[in-house]
Order: C-alpha cells, then sequence, then structure tokens
C-alpha cells in the first residue's frame, strides 16, 4: 500500500490542471438533453480532443496518450475540480471504446477508434427494446444475411443519445430461429442510414435525451459486425460490464458533486433540515469510499486483475449516492428546490441533477438487476425461478 | 499509488484466517459461553503463531509490522468472533506504547504473558481490565465480554481512541462479513414454499445490499489504516470514517442476517447471535458514531480537511 503520488504522477495533475484552467467554459453548458446543449456538448468534445484529452488510456495510435488508470483517475479528478462538462460521447468513449478494443478487428480499431477520440462521431446505444429492457435477452429487432449486408428489420427504444448522435450500436437478432442469448449479434450502424426514423422521446425533465428508432429494411454492411455473428451476447455483456464498472462513472463527478453540496449546506446553514447534515457527511464519506474503491481496482487491474460481477457493487453505489446527494440538496434548497431557475437568473442545477440521478439506478441495467447479479454471482445463492 | 496489499499482507491475513477457522469456530465459542469466557490454550495459540509480538518493534523481541497488517489481523479476529483480548493487548496498547516511549512491558507483550487494557475516557468500562483495576464487573450484551467500570482515571489522548476505533472498524468489517456469509449460507439451505428461502428477490436484494455496505467500508477501513500507520495529519478523520461505515455496515448485516435467519435468527441455538452482539458492542466502543460521526464534520463542513475530487488522498 503506496498512497503518495509519484513526482510524474504530480506532474501530469498539473499539465491537466492548467489546461483544465484554459479551457473549461466559465458558464456551465445547456443541458446535453437538447439541441442547444448537444451542439455546445460536441463542441467540447473537438476542444478536449484540440488538447488531446479525448481518451487518455487508449493508444496514441488510435487517439489516445497510452496512459494507464492511475493517470486516467488523475485526469478525471481534474476535469471535474475544473468542472468540466458531462461528455456527449460518454456511449462511445466508455462503452463502445473498450469493446472494440477487446472485439474488434485491427480495421475496425483504425476505423472507429481514431474518429470516436477526436469527438467526430457521437455514438448512441440501442439496447432496449419495447419488450426487452431488463430482460435484455428478450430482444426481437432481427437482422438478415443477404450477401454482404444485414437488413435491420425492428424497433429500438431509450436509447440515450440517439436524438443527435451520429452512429448507434446495439444487439440484433442474426438467428431467426434462437431464442434468448444465443443467435444476437453486435452491430453498429449509421443513424442516418436509410429506412432508420428515430422519434425522439420526451422525458421527465421536458427535454428530449434518447429516441425510439425504427429500423425499416436497414442495410449494413457485414463489416460493422462486431466479434463474429452469434457473439452478440458475450459482446453486449462486455459492454455492460465496462458501464458498470470503472470508466462510466469515475469518482471524481460524485468528488465534486459531495464538495457543492458540502458548499450548499455550509450557505444554507440555518434553515437547512437536521438530518440533512449527517446526510451532507455521509455524501462526503461515501465518494470517498467510493475514489478509493476505485483506486484499489485500478491498481488490481493495473497488476493484471479483471473486474468482473462486483462491477455491479459499483454502480449500485454510485447510482444510490448520486440520488442521495440530489435529494439531501433538494432538501437544503426547500422552496426554492422547485424553481429550474432561482430569482438571479442561474440555472438550478440541483434540480436537473437530481432528475437526472434517478435515471442511474435504472440505466446501465437495474440496480435490482444488479442485486440479482450480487445475490447470485458474488454470494452463490440460487438463480431466480431455481427450485 | 498504489492501493493495495502486498503478497505478503495477503498470505499473512490468509493465514490467521485459516487458523481461526480451524481453531475457533462457533463449538468454541458455545463451550466459552458455559465454561467461563477465556481459555489459556486459546491464548497460548495466538502467541505461538506471533500474533503478540507482530506490533513490537525487533529490538524488543516482537515482529515489528505496522498497522496495516495488524487491521487486516484484527478483521479475521472480527470474522471469529474471537473473544481473547488480542486486539486491545497487542494492537491498540502496544503501538501506544511504543509512541509514548514505554517499551518496558513489549518483551513480556511479545512472550504473550502480559496482557494489557487501557482504560479511556470514551469508554465507560475496561474490556478484560478486572485484574489491573478492579472495581464493579458490567455485564455486556455480548456474552463473551467481560468488562469492568471504567476506573477513576484513564487516557483522554486521542491517539489511542485512534488505535481503538481503527481497531474496533476493522473487526467489525471481519463480524460484517462473517455474518453475512452466515446469512447467505442459511438461505442457500432453508427451504420453504418448495424452494431455498435464498432464490427470492426478497431475501436476495437484502443481502446484496449488506455486499453492498461491506465492500465500501473497506477502502475506508484501508485508508485509515495506511493514513494512522503513517501519522498522516488527518488519520483521525479517516479512523473516524472507517468506524462510521464499518459500524453502518455491521449494523445492517446484523439486522438483515436475524431477519433471513427468520424465527431461528432469534433464537440462542443458531450461531449468529455471538457476532450480531460483538457488532453492537463495538459500534459504541472506541468512541460511539455520533462521536466520529462529529469528528467527520467538523473537519468537512468545519473546513479543516480540503475536500473535492483533486483531495482523494488528502
Amino acid at each position: 500500500m503506496h498512497l503518495e503520488y509519484t513526482p510524474e504522477q504530480q506532474a501530469f495533475r498539473a499539465e491537466v490542471r492548467a489546461w483544465m484552467e484554459a479551457h473549461v467554459p466559465k458558464e456551465p453548458l445547456v443541458t446535453l438533453e437538447c439541441r442547444e446543449g448537444y451542439d455546445q456538448h460536441v463542441e467540447w468534445e473537438r476542444t478536449l480532443a484540440s488538447g488531446n484529452w479525448g481518451m487518455v488510456t487508449w493508444p496514441e495510435a488510435y487517439g489516445g496518450r497510452g496512459l494507464d488508470l492511475i493517470q486516467w483517475l488523475i485526469f478525471e479528478e481534474e476535469y471535474f475540480r475544473a468542472g468540466g462538462p458531462n461528455r456527449a460521447n460518454q456511449n462511445g468513449i466508455f462503452l463502445l471504446g473498450p469493446t472494440i478494443m477487446e472485439f474488434g478487428t485491427e480495421e475496425q480499431k483504425a476505423r472507429f477508434l481514431p474518429p470516436m477520440a477526436r469527438g467526430e462521431v457521437i455514438w448512441a446505444q440501442a439496447w432496449s427494446e419495447p419488450g426487452a429492457g431488463s430482460d435484455m435477452a428478450a430482444i426481437q429487432s432481427k437482422a438478415v444475411r443477404d450477401g454482404d449486408h444485414y437488413v435491420i428489420t425492428g424497433q429500438k427504444t431509450w436509447s440515450s443519445r440517439a436524438a443527435f448522435a451520429d452512429w448507434g450500436f446495439g444487439i440484433f437478432r442474426t438467428d431467426p430461429d434462437s431464442k434468448r442469448h444465443k443467435g444476437l449479434t453486435f452491430i453498429l450502424f449509421d443513424l442516418n442510414s436509410p429506412g432508420i426514423t428515430r422519434r425522439p422521446i420526451r422525458q421527465l425533465h421536458g427535454d428530449t435525451g434518447f429516441a425510439e428508432l425504427f429500423f425499416d429494411e436497414v442495410r449494413v454492411p457485414v463489416e460493422n459486425c462486431l466479434a463474429g455473428e452469434g457473439e452478440g451476447w458475450n459482446v453486449a455483456m462486455a459492454t455492460a460490464g465496462f458501464e458498470r464498472g470503472l470508466m462510466l462513472r469515475s469518482p471524481g463527478r460524485f468528488q465534486a458533486t459531495a464538495k457543492r453540496l458540502v458548499e450548499l449546506y455550509r450557505a444554507h446553514e440555518a434553515e437547512a433540515p437536521p438530518a440533512a447534515r449527517e446526510a451532507v457527511v455521509q455524501a462526503w464519506m461515501q465518494a470517498q469510499a467510493y475514489a478509493w474503491n476505485t483506486y484499489a481496482v485500478a491498481a488490481r487491474i493495473m497488476a493484471g486483475g479483471k473486474i468482473g460481477a462486483e462491477a455491479s457493487l459499483n454502480k449500485i453505489f454510485w447510482s444510490e449516492l448520486d440520488r442521495a446527494m440530489h435529494r439531501t440538496a433538494m432538501q437544503i434548497l426547500g422552496a426554492h428546490a422547485e424553481l429550474k431557475r432561482f430569482g438571479n437568473g442561474q440555472i438550478n442545477q440541483w434540480l436537473e441533477g437530481y432528475i437526472f440521478s434517478l435515471s442511474g439506478p435504472i440505466y446501465a441495467g437495474s440496480n435490482e438487476v444488479q442485486r440479482n447479479i450480487i445475490a447470485e454471482r458474488l454470494l452463490g445463492l440460487p438463480r431466480v425461478g431455481a427450485g | 499509488m498504489d492501493f493495495r496489499f502486498t503478497d505478503d499482507q495477503l498470505t499473512l491475513a490468509e493465514t490467521v484466517r485459516d487458523y481461526l477457522a480451524g481453531t475457533h469456530g462457533p463449538e468454541v465459542l458455545r463451550r466459552l459461553d458455559s465454561e467461563g469466557n477465556r481459555d489459556p490454550a486459546i491464548w497460548q495459540g495466538l502467541v505461538d503463531m506471533g500474533l503478540t509480538a507482530l506490533l513490537v518493534p525487533e529490538e524488543h523481541g516482537g515482529l515489528g509490522l505496522g498497522l496495516v497488517e495488524a487491521a487486516l489481523i484484527a478483521t479475521e479476529c472480527g470474522r471469529a468472533c474471537l473473544a481473547e483480548p488480542l486486539v486491545d493487548t497487542a494492537f491498540v496498547a502496544v503501538p501506544w506504547l511504543v509512541r509514548r516511549g514505554e517499551t518496558a512491558e513489549l518483551g513480556a507483550i511479545a512472550a504473550g504473558t502480559r496482557k494489557v487494557a487501557l482504560p479511556h475516557v470514551l469508554n465507560p468500562w475496561v474490556a478484560d481490565g478486572a485484574d489491573e483495576f478492579p472495581g464493579q464487573l458490567l455485564q455486556s450484551v455480548d456474552p463473551l465480554r467481560n468488562l469492568v467500570m471504567f476506573p477513576a482515571s484513564g487516557s483522554a489522548d486521542p491517539h489511542l481512541l485512534d488505535l481503538g476505533a481503527l481497531m474496533s472498524a476493522a473487526q467489525l468489517v471481519g463480524l460484517a462479513e462473517a455474518m453475512l456469509h452466515q446469512a447467505t449460507e442459511y438461505a442457500k439451505v432453508r427451504t420453504q414454499f418448495g424452494q431455498p428461502v435464498g432464490a427470492f428477490q426478497g431475501l436476495k436484494h437484502q443481502l446484496a445490499s449488506c455486499a453492498v455496505a461491506v465492500e465500501f467500508a473497506k477502502p475506508a477501513l484501508w485508508r485509515a489504516a495506511g493514513a494512522l500507520e503513517c501519522l498522516s495529519s488527518n488519520a483521525s478523520v479517516h479512523v473516524s470514517h472507517a468506524k462510521v461505515m464499518a459500524t453502518d455496515a455491521a449494523i445492517q448485516t446484523a439486522e438483515t442476517a436475524i431477519q433471513v435467519h427468520g424465527a431461528m435468527g432469534y433464537t440462542y441455538e443458531v450461531d449468529l447471535h455471538f457476532w450480531m452482539k460483538r457488532a453492537w458492542a463495538l459500534a459504541g466502543a472506541w468512541g460511539d458514531r455520533a462521536c466520529h460521526l462529529k469528528r467527520i464534520d467538523q473537519a468537512v463542513i468545519g473546513g479543516t480537511l480540503p475536500i473535492g475530487p483533486e483531495h482523494t488522498f488528502a
């Protein structure tokens, strides 16, 4: 156990800090969930790329800096310290990118990763279908082989970023006689392909962050399939592991929220409800525990370890922490909590954050599914429905 | 920056775990419960393992290891619900004496012939302290704890409090893991409605929530052990952090474990209660929840500790 940063790590932190201080927008961007905000966030992705900060852990050949996970954590800490915006391309860089790195051919890596790191192609994910949410193996959308193409027909829904993004990825049933986890294939597709209709879905907050996708005989070249026909479930599980595991929600985000919550409490101490004080202390404790745990996991991965079902522990912890922190903020704000903008014109980011935090326990596999995974794979309890 | 244990540390913990699993099972707790709580043979076994010498400097006949190793072993003591006063003597008193330069008794402690109980003003009792501090005996809910009333005076040293609280947190993590294991194993074999009760999501999700709580108490514990070992300036806050998270995880797991055991959990016959009662006892020992929350509160809300993403290891 060595809990000091090396001089090189400290120098790297200073480099990130200086760049972020010079480049992070002074005013918060408009929410990513509407056209105006999306465009602002995509522009930010390109600014990041101009400093070569798109995805620091990737090899240089694919647009990264070839840094290790500790450097990545330092980068993320400084990113959130500076108030860096949410990443428009998080489905790409945090989920699909690592998946392509693991399963893609050299040709696919060269084709998809650099434009992803540069923020030139923004990715949407297309897992869920109307009848396949938590039960993803119930997927029905079909991809039928026709020469050098798949012909996709079906429907996806609640596709994050799909209202505005450029490309999408998802799993489709390539074997019409297959059931459940078999006969599925992981396919990447251009969201502007003929035959795709996007219908933005108005979300809780009134904006349109995700969308329904209708596929009417959409032709996708066979080379857009990742890891071979019929391998879709395994690939998707790896992607879901990245989503729940280390990358998607780095600790800096929650430490920054906890710090803002402490500051909010200090400013409203006199009128805050009594229980808020402990909730604020808990927010700091849990955000720190999450950060230390991430450092421990990163060290294990750097030593050759893997993150498996324990990713579900992470996902529950950060999603419920995020909701609790924002709930506490809403309680501290009291009658001001409902205002979309405060009297001084400032956006009520706690309200936006609270609404967003309610999706955390649902996306990336609902927390009920995560608790089943923990119970069955980590604790060894019998599977649901087993006799 | 490498937040991992060394292979040596892991091997040490595993060795102690295997030893206690083999020699200190629930049947031993039941025997102690009916025959007087302490057993020189168990103590001698711990001495023979070198555990009383763990933190004693080498020049005084010890192994000269550190608080991280001690906390790892204290976790195993919690897992085994060990009743002998190893943790108080070897992992709380020894480092405190060493830091104060009081080395006279270290050799005897290392050799296992001297046990040390230290009164602290935050504890209304001294555990295993009746020989040194004769006074009114107090009865703990934990049948394996021997308590005597706090003597007229005791230490108010915050460093002693930190050591006691850190080692309590470590034991609480071990207790929580043991209770989670017991409840899980019971849920696998107890059948109702034609299936193991552990197949029901109502139980699964409660147990999974305990697993989450325990998993994230651990990094706080190891952060605290590392900080106290090198006497970093914010070590007290980290110790309090560990104590609160370990306490909360242990109490949640205790309540869940009894619920999973159903009516059996309410009996003296099921082993769970030994672990649960130790958790209740340690939750209040060496600074209760309020005391430790207050120390964190003063640091975090009071502003004496730098907070935010760039201060992960402040």
